[in-house]
């Protein structure tokens, strides 16, 4: 029955003239475009008028302009016919059935393959176009789908399995495809499950195959960006293609995670960039495991991440994290890799406040050997000598809840030395940290028998309040634990805006002047009078500098 | 059954002993004799009463809560008072108001009446003859009360004498005023008119007394004490009254005659020179003239004499004039000034150790208060207890507020250091400007002291020459500037070298003295020129320290009397830095920084430039990319200023460290081959390694290089080589700095590795000149190494005194006693018993109000019922005389009648 069909695509026309077109116009010189348009429309009408103008599909593809390259393809020509395939589809014409005619036969098959080439150049578009004409395309390219998977019975696996597959394909290589892949993700992915669905298995085997690193971003953008993971009774009824008979796959959650799961697998078993590593590890815990029905399977990639050293170790500890305590991971030497990571670097690292969220919580066990938290505090307190306040800040309060926690520890901020003997030897000869900083095993360390000069050089930092914080450690420890989340996101930035505040606020106090006015400055002006000696504020710079 | 209640009254008499068997005439008469008799009156009375109240239940009221064992409560004595009698209270009540309200109700809408003021009239416990004793007794104090020594006429009235049959009452010649005796006689006569007027003037109210008084006395002849006795008690009372006076007057002229003789050596005093000997005044003879006249000159002798009374009044209380400071010598005054300073270097090193500068403790406790608020309540955020900012709000600055309280002293204000300020000596204008500065508090003597030195014009050597030849051409006035633009335009025409003169005669001519807004206007004038200084560097090629320096100098004398305006324009200079540019300073900020180094104290534990100061440059130190040699030399320049700022308190600086050792192995001619020490390694994009063959000599460093990167590279090697020489110094300063640091080993270890790796890639022949500092400076390193690991000791931390268990004993009080609050709190104890208070007054006025009023309108109906009865009477009475008239016209009219049927 083609009249309601015609009916209804007619509307559809009307509301596409008004809106793709229209914004093209600009584009392509005013006369020359709308001879085009009027062209295009001339040969749609007579292909819906007859068929025997069904040859007019041929000169629409033609114009497109897409054969050698799809820089510049002509839009109003795809998007007429989508429209033109949309009718045909709709009337049943690419359905062949036994009892027809040779010559129908023909025709049909005949419409199928313009239909391919048409979605050849669609691809094409896809691949290379600009941005508003690819995302033009993916929704010509979806539409076709939808049309072939709801007029043509039996065609659904097929079409998923060739022309969907051709479609993801093309979006995760379009170039410049940021704003396409969004679009797909927004749109079509996120919106329906079964879109999300086969984008899975299509990426998985995508992926598969090693891919070069731009690929592999965007493979990542697209999956990462599906973050809604179905719960196990979650009932699936948004579908980019409205069903009858419900199959059974499309309709679990578990078939869903399986197919994730594999996507991200075949990610993270391709080669990956280090960057594209810490992203990932990044987004471990909050979007990739939820997908996982067995995360372990995660173990390989985390282990040789946490290996690896330095940021990505850092990064890979929170996966790790979650293994050990949701899947009964074993990993054995852990405290000694944690301790390798306090190094000279981890307290300049922007993920300083990740870490030590993390090492928080793996040091909160009050069975830990007293001698493994005094390794690490007396680690910590080395790397402070060498760390910005904002660093210090963190450390100090931390070391408190640690000494709290093992009250065997505070000998490293008092120890009296009972031995007459050994308390001689140091009266005369002083004596060295017992400390052995190269040694990795943290339960042999003997930092226990150390003392913390480094926090207690720091209370005379020159920030007064770092230095107070680290006054903590000699005041009485009556405070019975503090909130290291208050410590832990401070910056330069911070402090010196809690010094100045943001906008010129009156002073409360009069700030002290130096009440004597130094005679010199830069110069060395009256300096005869000095008898030649420079001497005095700011005597230091006159003698490294001149002015 | 119980007996009735006539024979229980009966009973009830006979056992308290009021009626009983008739007692015989004798014993009554004796009983009278012995007074035994009113003791039984009394005891009667009693009695009686007793029995009237125990007949009458109704007269008293139970109390309301009666507790039911007396045992559970303490307070027995409401119990045992038998609750109140409200009959009593009521018929009490009811006659005060009739005795108040109903005397005012009666009196409204009415004017004028007379004023009943009699001693005594309206006290109902005095009887009649008490109140005339005591009228009589106040009659005669206020006759005896003298108001005024040199009133003579009040002496004499005596116009109310007692009388005896006729014969004055004479106390044995004590009435007669041994003052009036001795010069007045004769008088008395004559100039009676003008005492009595003056009289009734006076003492109105007590004549009228008087008067009374008499008319009552005869109208109430009856009376306990006879009169007789009466009269005696107030003969006693007023002789004793009178001895009293009249010792008074003679220990008065006592005083007077020591005075008199004592004047002439006062007024001695008073002029500071012998006065020549006074004429004695002619002794007046009064007896031969007019009295009256003899008055009249007696007046104005009253009046001097009164003039001296009021004069000695004046001296005894002037103050002393205490002993003038004598002109202090040279010694003194330096001593004083050494003094001023140490105190102030005192207050420096307290500042340091973060203590609070102030004289009062209460501000002290209070900001300890403040600062460690966050301490108190638990759910506060940690951090901000330690005057961090909270992380989701930035803003939060407590520690900045709590901290920043150091007022300034007026001392602070130095005169010495101004003098030296002038560059091209114009005394006057350098004289105002010291003047200005040394506000009130500094005495007017250090203007000698700025007068008698030398100006130091004739040293300044640059700036001096310029500004001679300059000044021709500079106008002497200008307006002070309101913006950084507006100074801009000033100084377009000038030059660079006599901005430093046009900055004095702006703050010479906006003195704020001279108007009052000037202060504000200086303030402003203060801002600008920082900014100035900033946009100097910032702007010129090659900027000109010696006005910058000048300059830098004016900012820092307005700053000691604009502090504030000074510090915002230094705050807001960071403020630009930390938003638009943290890692990377321009010239300007250095100067700035420099500025800060200066200006303000450095070492102090918090300031409010200080503490941004160094965390701007520590930030710079400890984030910034090194892209040029000029980053570099930026970094040196910054780390040199950071050693400079701790001169004196010698805080360790991580930041510092971090780069020096950073640029060191950046700078050395060889990667060294492993890492170094804990301190993070930053590599630099571009390679700035020394790389000469020629041999070539470290210079000292110049501002110039922080601008610009040299062109050439054998300049730029030179460059490299001084960089690394400063910063080895630097190493050096820094390592004497921290000697005394108890982690200086964990601090400098990787120093020295750093600088063995230099001396081992200083074998070049090229570097032989930057081998000795780095050699020495290693030796440094090495013996400060030494000695600090000879006097490591473990740390010892917690000699803390082992503290208190809290104790968890409720707080019990002994003799609990429930109708008491035991309300720790003092203030809400206090609030909650005026509230109660309150209440209860509320309540008690309300009632009274309300009786009152039940009062006022049963009065009102009396009246009015009263004069209805008297209306009603009246009508019956009209009514009875009509009738009465009718009754009697129809008998007339009957008898008429009958008369004439009579006749008839």
């Amino acid at each position: 029955m083609p009249a309601p069909v015609e009916l209804s695509s007619s509307k559809k026309r009307k509301s596409s003239k008004n809106g793709a077109p229209s914004s093209k116009r600009r584009a392509v010189a005013e006369d020359n475009f709308t001879e085009t348009l009027s062209t295009i429309q001339d040969l749609e009408t007579q292909i819906a008028e007859s068929r025997k103008h069904y040859n007019n599909i041929v000169t629409l593809i033609s114009m497109m302009k897409v054969e050698d390259n799809a820089k510049e393809p002509e839009l109003a020509a795809a998007v007429s016919l989508c429209r033109v395939f949309s009718r045909l589809i709709a009337a049943g014409n690419f359905i062949e059935s036994n009892r027809a005619a040779e010559n129908e036969k023909i025709i049909v098959a005949w419409l199928k393959e313009r239909c391919l080439e048409y979605q050849r150049g669609l691809m094409a578009i896809i691949r290379e176009a600009d941005t508003t004409s690819q995302v033009t395309a993916l929704t010509l390219a979806m539409r076709l789908v939808k049309e072939r998977i709801t007029h043509i019975p039996g065609a659904e696996n097929n079409i998923w399995a060739t022309l969907f597959k051709d479609i993801v394909e093309a979006v995760v290589e379009a170039q410049d495809g940021q704003d396409l892949q969004t679009e797909f993700v927004n749109k079509f992915a996120k919106e329906y499950e079964d879109v999300r669905y086969f984008t899975f298995t299509h990426l998985s085997e995508y992926a598969d195959v090693r891919r070069s690193h731009e690929i592999i971003d965007s493979i990542i953008a697209i999956l990462s960006a599906c973050e809604e993971v179905p719960a196990a009774d979650h009932e699936f009824e948004t579908f980019f293609v409205p069903r009858e008979n419900k199959s059974k796959q499309l309709n679990s959650a578990s078939s869903h995670k399986k197919r994730a799961q594999e996507a991200w697998l075949a990610i993270l078993r391709n080669d990956l960039s280090q960057p594209q590593r810490k992203s990932l590890l990044r987004i471990m815990v909050h979007h990739i495991e939820p997908w996982f029905s067995r995360p372990e399977l995660l173990m390989d990639f985390l282990t040789d991440s946490y290996n690896a050293g330095g940021a990505t170790s850092l990064l890979a500890l929170s996966g790790l994290f979650y293994l050990i305590q949701e899947k009964n991971l074993d990993y054995p030497q852990f405290y000694s890799k944690l301790y390798s990571l306090l190094d000279a670097d981890l307290l300049h690292s922007k993920h300083r406040s990740r870490f030590f969220r993390l090492l928080n919580t793996f040091l909160a066990s009050t069975h830990l050997p007293a001698a493994l938290v005094a390794s690490f505090i007396k680690r910590l307190s080395r790397l402070a000598i060498n760390a910005p306040p904002s660093a210090i800040v963190v450390i100090v309060p931390f070391m408190y809840n640690l000494f709290k926690s093992h009250p065997t520890c505070t000998f490293m901020m008092h120890r009296t030395i009972r031995d007459k003997d050994l308390a001689a030897e140091i009266e005369e000869h002083g004596m060295d940290d017992p400390f052995d900083a190269a040694e990795t095993d943290p339960t042999r360390t003997n930092a226990i028998e150390s003392s913390l000069w480094e926090i207690e050089t720091l209370q005379s930092h020159y920030h007064p309040n770092v230095a107070s914080i680290a006054r903590i450690i000699s005041e009485q420890f009556t405070k019975q634990h503090y909130n290291l989340e208050d410590f832990l996101d401070h910056t330069y930035q911070g402090m010196v805006q809690a010094e100045l505040g943001t906008g010129e606020r009156p002073l409360k106090k009069t700030p002290v002047v130096e009440y004597q006015i130094p005679k010199r400055i830069f110069t060395d002006r009256m300096l005869e009078e000095d008898g030649g000696v420079d001497s005095g504020p700011a005597s230091f710079m006159r003698r490294l500098w001149d002015f | 059954m119980p007996p009735s209640q006539l024979k229980q009254l009966k009973a009830s008499l006979r056992d308290s002993g009021v009626i009983g068997p008739q007692q015989s005439k004798k014993q009554k008469r004796q009983n009278a004799r012995t007074g035994v008799a009113a003791q039984n009156r009394n005891q009667r009375n009693e009695a009686l009463q007793a029995i009237r109240d125990r007949f009458n239940p109704f007269e008293i009221k139970a109390p309301k809560n009666r507790s039911k064992f007396d045992a559970t409560t303490r307070d027995g004595s409401s119990t045992t008072a038998g609750g109140s009698r409200p009959g009593v209270t009521k018929s009490l009540g009811e006659e005060r108001r009739r005795a108040t309200l109903l005397k005012e109700m009666n009196s409204r809408h009415k004017v004028g009446g007379i004023l009943d003021r009699r001693f005594g009239e309206n006290d109902p416990t005095m009887t009649l003859e008490e109140r005339a004793a005591e009228r009589y007794a106040r009659e005669s104090q206020k006759k005896l009360r003298k108001e005024s020594m040199f009133n003579l006429e009040d002496d004499e009235d005596d116009d109310f004498h007692f009388t005896h049959m006729g014969q004055p009452l004479t106390l044995d010649g004590a009435n007669v005023d041994d003052f009036d005796a001795d010069g007045l006689d004769g008088q008395g006569s004559d100039d009676e008119g003008l005492r009595k007027r003056k009289r009734v003037v006076e003492d109105d109210g007590e004549n009228e007394d008087f008067i009374d008084y008499e008319e009552e006395g005869e109208a109430q002849p009856e009376k306990k004490k006879s009169k007789a006795e009466v009269m005696k008690e107030v003969i006693a009372k007023s002789k004793f009254h009178k001895h009293e006076r009249q010792k008074a007057k003679e220990d008065d002229d006592d005083l007077r005659d020591e005075l008199d003789q004592e004047l002439p050596d006062l007024f001695e005093a008073l002029r500071g020179m012998k006065a020549p000997p006074k004429k004695e005044p002619a002794k007046q003879d009064l007896s031969g003239v007019n009295p009256e006249r003899a008055l009249l000159m007696q007046e104005p002798e009253k009046n001097t004499e009164r003039e001296y009374d009021q004069r000695l009044k004046q001296l005894t209380f002037d103050k002393r004039s205490a002993p003038t400071d004598r002109t202090k010598t040279a010694e003194e005054k330096a001593e004083e000034e050494a003094e001023r300073l140490k105190k102030m270097e005192e207050n420096r090193l307290k500042r340091m150790r973060g203590e609070k500068v102030s004289d009062d403790e209460e501000e002290e406790e209070d900001d300890k208060d403040s600062f460690f608020a966050g301490d108190e309540s638990e759910e506060e955020d940690d951090a901000v207890a330690f005057g961090l900012p909270t992380t989701y709000q930035p803003r939060a600055d407590m520690g900045v507020e709590d901290e920043d309280d150091f007022v300034i002293d007026d001392d602070l204000v130095e005169t010495r250091s101004n003098v030296s300020l002038s560059l091209d000596g114009s005394d006057m204008e350098e004289e105002e400007l010291s003047d200005e500065d040394d506000e009130p508090d500094v005495p007017e003597q250090e203007d000698e002291l700025i007068n008698g030195m030398t100006l130091p014009t004739s040293t300044t050597s640059t700036a001096v020459g310029i500004s001679e030849s300059a000044t021709g051409k500079l106008a002497f006035t200008y307006p002070c500037p309101s913006d950084h633009e507006g100074f801009l335009e000033i100084i377009k025409d000038v030059a660079t070298e006599d901005v430093p003169t046009v900055v004095q005669r702006i703050r010479a001519l906006h003195h704020p003295r001279i108007k009052p807004g000037n202060k504000d206007k200086l303030g402003k004038f203060s801002e600008i020129l920082v900014e100035h200084v900033a946009y100097m560097a910032d702007e010129t090629e090659q900027p000109s320290f010696a006005v910058i320096e000048n300059l830098l100098r004016h900012i820092h004398s307005l700053a000691k009397s604009h502090a504030i305006h000074v510090a915002t324009a230094f705050r807001a200079r960071f403020r630009e830095i930390s938003n638009d540019r943290p890692l990377s300073l321009l010239p300007g900020d250095l100067v700035i920084l420099t500025g800060v180094s200066t200006v303000f104290p450095t070492s102090d534990h918090f300031h409010a430039v200080s503490t941004p100061a160094h965390l701007c440059i520590a930030r710079y130190l400890g984030q910034c990319n090194v892209t040029s040699l000029s980053d570099l030399a930026t970094g040196t320049f910054a780390a040199s200023l950071l050693v400079q700022y701790q001169s004196v308190s010698e805080r360790y600086m991580p930041e510092f460290i971090n780069y020096v050792l950073n640029a060191l192995c950046n700078l050395a001619p060889a990667e060294p081959a492993k890492e170094i020490g804990l301190f993070p390694s930053r590599k630099t994009e571009k390679s700035f390694r020394l790389a000469s063959s020629k041999k070539i000599t470290p210079r000292k460093l110049q501002f110039k290089d922080v601008i610009s990167s040299p062109a050439n590279p054998e300049a730029e090697e030179e460059l490299k080589l001084s960089l690394v020489n400063t910063l080895v110094s630097l190493l050096g300063s820094s390592s004497d700095l921290w000697s005394e640091k108890s982690a200086f080993i964990e601090i400098f270890a990787p120093a020295r590795e750093v600088l063995q790796h230099l001396r081992q890639s200083f074998k070049n022949k090229a570097f032989v000149a930057a081998r000795d500092t780095v050699q020495s400076t290693l030796d440094k390193i090495n013996t400060g190494l030494a000695q600090s690991h000879l006097s490591r000791r473990p740390l010892l931390l917690h000699n803390h005194r082992p503290l208190a268990i809290k104790s968890a004993i409720p707080k019990f009080e002994e003799n609990f006693n429930p109708d008491k609050h035991y309300d720790p709190d003092r203030e809400r104890a206090e609030v909650n018993r005026l509230k109660k208070e309150f209440k209860r007054e509320k309540k008690g006025a309300m009632r009274e109000l309300r009786k009152d009023a039940s009062f006022i309108a049963r009065e009102k109906l009396r009246e009015k019922k009263e004069l209805d009865a008297e209306y009603e009477k009246k009508y019956r009475k009209l009514i009875a005389e009509i009738q009465s008239e009718e009754g009697r016209a129809a008998n007339d009219y009957e008898r008429e009648k009958r008369a004439r049927q009579g006749k008839r």
